[in-house]
This record gives C-alpha cells, structure tokens and sequence, in this order.
C-alpha cells in the first residue's frame, strides 16, 4: 500500500513531469519565437537600412538639385548628411547580410553605382560652384545620373523583395512556433489540470479516508492521552505531596537514627561501666562469698552451742522435774504431818506449825518450780525458736552461697554479656550512623524524586494542555476533512 | 546474769518469807480462827476438802479394782500399810466418772479408813471461818457439801467428808461403821 507521502510524491512528481514537459515545449517555442522575432527584426532592419541607403541617395540627388537650380550651398545640407552618411549605411547592412550571401552579392552590385552616382553628384556640384550651370545641366541631361539610381532602385527594389519574401517566411515561422506554443500551453495545462484534479480528487478521497481514520483515531487517542495526562497530573500531584510528606518522614526518620547512635553511643558506655562495675561486683562477690562461708561455719558454731544449750535445758527441766516431785511430796508430807499433828491435840500444835511452814515451804518450792518450769520452757521455746532460726540461717546461709555461687556464675555471664552487649551497642551506632548515612542519601534521592514529581506534575500540565490543543487540533482537522469530503 | 536476777530474787524473797515466818511469834488465835482447806477440782469444778476431816493425802497409789454392786467403789489401795477402799468422789457428787487418771487420795478415817479419790489437787489453802458460808441442800450435786468458802478469789465448795462416809455405809449396809470426824 501506497503511503501518503508516495502518493503525493508521485502525484506531485507526475504532475511537475507534465509541468515541465508543457515548460520545455513552451520555452523551445518561445525560444523559436524569439530567434524568429529577431531574425523578424534583423530583416526589418535590414529593410530600414536599404530604404535609408535609396533615400540618403535620393537626399543626396536633392540636394544636389536645389545647389545646381539655386546656386545656393545651403541646399547642399541633404548632399552632405547622404554622402557622409550612405557607405556608413552601406557598410551596416554589409553587416547585416553578411548571412545570405544573394544580398552579399547585390550590396557588391550596388556599391559601384553608389560611387558613381555619388560621383557623379560631386562632378554636378563642384561645375555648378564654377558656374558653369551649362556644363552642369549637360551632364545632368545626359541622364548618367538617373541610370545609376534607376539600376540601384532595381538592386535594392530585389534586396528588399528578398527581405520582404524573408520576413513572410519568419512571420510563418513565429505564426507557427506561437500558434505550438499556445497548443502544447492550452492542451498540455488542460491535461496537467485534469491530471492534476484527478490526482487531487483521488489523494483527497484517500487521505479523507485514511486521514480521517487517522484523525479519529488521533481524537480518541488525544482524549485517552487527556484522561492520562489528567491522571499523571492528579497522580504526580499525589506522588510529590507523598514525596514531601516522605521527605518530612525521612528527616524524622533521620533524627531518630541519629538519637538511636546517639542512645547506643550511650548504651555502649552505660554498658562499659556495667562491666567494669560487674568486674568489680564479681570481686565483691568473692568476698561476699568467703565471709559467707565464714559465717556459715559461726552459724554452725552456734547451732551446736544452741543444741547443747537445748539439751542442757532438756536436763534442768528433768532436774526441775525431780525438784518439782520432790516439792509435791513434801508438800503432801506436810499436809499430811499437819493432818497427824493436828491429831495429836496439843503436843502436836508445835509440830504442827513446822509442819505448815514446811508445807508452805514446799509449796513456794513447787510454785517457784513451776516459774522456773515457766521459764525454762521458754528457755527451751527460746532455743528451739533459736535452734530453728539458725538452721534456718545456715540453710539460708548455704543457699546463699550456693546463690553466691550462682551470682558469681551470673556476674561472669552478665559482664560476657555486656562484653556482648558493648560490641552490639558499637555495632548498632555503627550501624545507624550508616543507616543515618543512607537515610541522608535516600533524603536527597528522595528530594530529587520529589523535584522530579514536581516537574513530572508541570510537565503533566503542560502534556493535558498539549493533549487539549491536540484534541482541538483534531477536532479542526475533522472539520477540514468533513468540510473537505463535504466539498 | 540479768536473766538469772529474777530467780536470785525469788530466792530471796522466799528466804525472806521463810525467815519472817519463822521469827515471828506463834499466834494460836488465829490458828483457831481459820481453816485448813485442800483444794480439789472434780471434773473442773472447784471444791474443798476440811483437812480436819481427812487423815492423809496420798498420791500415785496403785489401785486394784475388783466386782463390786457400788459404782463409786473404783477398788483398793495400799496407803500406809493399810488396804483401803477407794471411792470415785466424782461419782460420789453425781458427776460421771472422770476420764483422766485418779492420782490423788484423800484418806478418810483412821479405824474403817476409805479413800476418796480425784484427779486435780491445787494446793493448801487456810481460810478464815469468817469465810466459810453454809451452803443450802437444793441441788443433788450440794448433797454432800455444807458450806462454800472463798480462798484466794475463787468459791468453792466445801465437801462433807462425814456426810459421804454416812452415804457410803447408807449403800453398805453397814451400819456399824462408827462415827467419827
């Protein structure tokens, strides 16, 4: 299939082809037409040149005629200006058929007439200035004269018929070449114009078609192009109000990233003094630990006095139970000797008041026996309570160094894992300082994005309006085309 | 030793009072004006028993039951030298028969002796007769006590020793069982 551009190309070529064979034709006619006019013209004047020959003569003869009847010299002007003048004349139209040869050959006829009758002329005016008007009229009756100027009538009379039968032919030959040239110009515009309304008419009906395909295709195209731009403009409007938005969440990212260096810097250090602090625990510890052991053995020591302290509290307490028994006996002892004294009427009243105190006796014996007892279970309470106490402590003395232990264990791993912890710390500022770093870097990628979404939004703007104009663009070419295909 | 002071003052004082007592003259009067009480708990009540109304006090004896009609008869038990009878002075006052051991005696008599026995003996109390009430017969439990007497705040009932000798040789039959006091 042809493309546009080849259609009108060969059209336009065909067409400039048939403009030129027309404009070559044309300018060979007029070229033809021209040389013709000019030869016309040279003929002319070669006609003018031997019509001004015969009358510079015939002036020359007048002249020569009113001087001899006259006598006067100012009728010898003409005589002068033809003699002066007619070998110039004669030597121009030389010139001017120096072509034809025929006209050659007559100049060469007449030249010696024209010198005798010149002569001629000469011999008549120089007798008439001797007055002798008889001599003069002699020789101008004996018709020498008229003979010369009779032969060159004729000479020239057959130069001008063969100019005149020349300018006949080249009046054809211009009759001819324009009446061609009006030809090729009438019928080959004619043909160039149909061709040309051809051509127009067909390359018309086929870019309308296609041209209007095209446009329609260029209008939906637009529209669509439109609806796009609008929505890169909407979304490069989004996209740099979300670029700023991320521009302004990066800076806080930023600072963030440098307070979290900031905090690990810190927590480096915390975490160095930690571990010296832990180093320095540990040897605490240690000492903590054998003046633990140290109290474990006191502790021991004084489980074992409070156990004997307990046995010997069991035995005062069965000494005080003997006591106690012994009290209660002689207390029933007394009761009963106050019982037999009191039998015993008056002898037995002595007795009796012994045996009262004695009973007395045994009874403040058992009542102290019994706060001794008193005091002695609480002794007893006492050590137990003690006893328990400090097996209590020894126990909680024994789990404390094995805890010491434990601690000692714990400091150990706590000051390797601080040890840890200060390198993650270090690595971590490290690592935040990088990611600061490339969050910098991200800020100013970002930055450009933000300018680039900017110019994106500007130049979406500006592709909306050149889609708008596109569209308006197609919407005149429509009309071009409908006014075209209408048309 | 700040420990050990109060007992060193314990013992002073009871070789104070023990001193005291006996510098001081003897004053029959008021011998005669008091009463000589033991105080007994049966089954947690407090009663009292007139020394003057017993011929000993025995503790710890060995009592060998045997078949007897009388419920309040728990057996027999050696107290110097002699076999005696022992009667349950709970049961006696219309308690139930006490559920912890019997340890103390209370020999009543010397010609027919008989025991009563209890489980709590507090001690030797001496109470002013002013301080003896007589007790009205109302309650079967009061059959065998004639006064009360207050002996260091607390009142307690004074047990007829006669009356229950009477009682027993009323369910002994034996009315030949002298009298004494």
């Amino acid at each position: 299939m042809w493309t546009f551009g080849r259609k009108i190309a060969a059209g336009f070529t065909l067409a400039f082809l048939l403009l030129l064979g027309i404009g070559a034709v044309s300018y060979r006619s007029i070229t033809t037409l021209t040389s013709t006019s000019q030869l016309v013209t040279h003929t002319h004047r070669v006609l003018e040149h031997i019509a001004e020959v015969l009358s510079l003569l015939k002036d020359a003869e007048t002249g020569q005629r009113g001087y001899i009847i006259s006598g006067d010299e100012a009728f010898l002007e003409p005589y002068q200006v033809g003699t002066s003048t007619v070998h110039t004349v004669v030597k121009e139209l030389r010139e001017l058929t120096s072509d034809n040869p025929n006209q050659q050959k007559r100049i060469d006829e007449a030249e010696p007439l024209i010198a005798a009758k010149l002569a001629e002329l000469k011999q008549t005016i120089d007798l008439r200035r001797k007055a002798n008007l008889e001599e003069t009229m002699k020789i101008v009756r004996s018709g020498e004269g008229k003979k010369y100027m009779d032969n060159l009538r004729m000479i020239l009379a057959q130069m001008e018929r063969e100019e005149r039968d020349l300018l006949k032919q080249r009046a054809d030959e211009v009759e001819s070449a324009s009446s061609g040239a009006k030809s090729t110009i009438i019928y080959g515009t004619a043909f160039c114009l149909v061709f040309v309304m051809a051509a127009g008419f067909f390359i018309t009906r086929s870019l309308s078609g296609q041209i209007g395909a095209a446009v329609r295709h260029v209008q939906s195209s637009s529209a669509e192009l439109q609806s796009a731009a609008n929505q890169q403009a909407s979304g490069a409007k989004e996209s740099s109000t979300a670029m700023n938005e991320i521009t302004t969440t990066i800076s806080e990212l930023l600072a963030t990233s440098r307070q979290i260096a900031e905090s690990a810097r810190r927590v480096a250090h915390v975490a160095e003094e930690t571990s010296s602090a832990a180093r320095s625990g540990d040897t605490t510890v240690q000492k903590s630990h054998e003046s633990v052991n140290s109290i474990k053995r006191q502790v021991d020591l004084i489980v074992t006095h409070m156990l004997d302290l307990g046995k010997k509290s069991q035995q005062i307490g069965g000494i005080l139970e003997i006591i106690n028994e012994l009290a209660e006996q002689t207390n029933i002892l007394a009761i009963n000797a106050t019982i037999e004294a009191s039998g015993a009427g008056d002898a037995g009243k002595r007795f009796a008041v012994v045996a009262d105190e004695i009973r007395k006796l045994a009874d403040r014996v058992g009542g102290s026996t019994k706060e001794i007892r008193a005091l002695i279970e609480e002794i007893r309470a006492a050590v137990n309570t003690t006893v328990m106490a400090t097996e209590s402590g020894s126990k909680a003395v024994d789990l404390g160094a094995r805890q010491f232990v434990e601690v000692t264990a714990a400091l150990k791993q706590i000051t390797e894992l601080l040890g840890t912890t200060t390198a993650a710390a270090r690595e971590i500022e490290l690592s935040t300082k990088q990611q600061a770093t490339a969050v910098e870097q991200v800020n100013v990628a970002v930055s450009n994005v933000a300018k680039a979404a900017k110019e994106t939004e500007v130049s979406s703007g500006q592709t909306l309006q050149t889609a708008g104009q596109l569209a308006g663009l197609s919407r005149d070419l429509t009309r071009l085309i409908q006014a075209t295909a209408s048309a | 030793m700040t420990s050990l002071s109060p007992i060193a003052t314990k013992v002073a004082e009871l070789r104070r009072v023990f001193d005291q007592e006996r510098a001081a003259p003897s004053s029959p009067g008021a011998q005669e004006q008091a009463e000589n009480l033991l105080a007994i708990r049966v089954s947690r009540d407090a009663y009292a028993i007139k020394v003057s109304e017993i011929s000993g006090l025995a503790t710890g004896r060995k009592i060998v039951a045997f078949p007897s009609p009388i419920s309040e008869l728990l057996g027999m038990a050696s107290i110097r030298g002699a076999l005696v009878p022992v009667y349950s002075l709970a049961e006696l006052l219309g308690y139930s028969a006490e559920a912890g051991q019997v340890r103390w005696l209370a020999l009543c008599g010397t010609g027919e002796p008989f025991a009563l026995a209890f489980s709590d003996f507090e001690g030797y109390v001496r109470v002013p007769r002013a301080h003896l009430y007589s007790a009205g017969q109302k309650a079967a439990t009061r059959t065998f006590v004639t006064h009360v007497a207050r002996a260091t705040s607390v009142v307690r009932a004074v047990v007829s020793i006669p009356l229950i000798r009477e009682a027993i040789q009323e369910r002994c039959g034996n009315s030949s069982v002298p009298k004494e006091r």
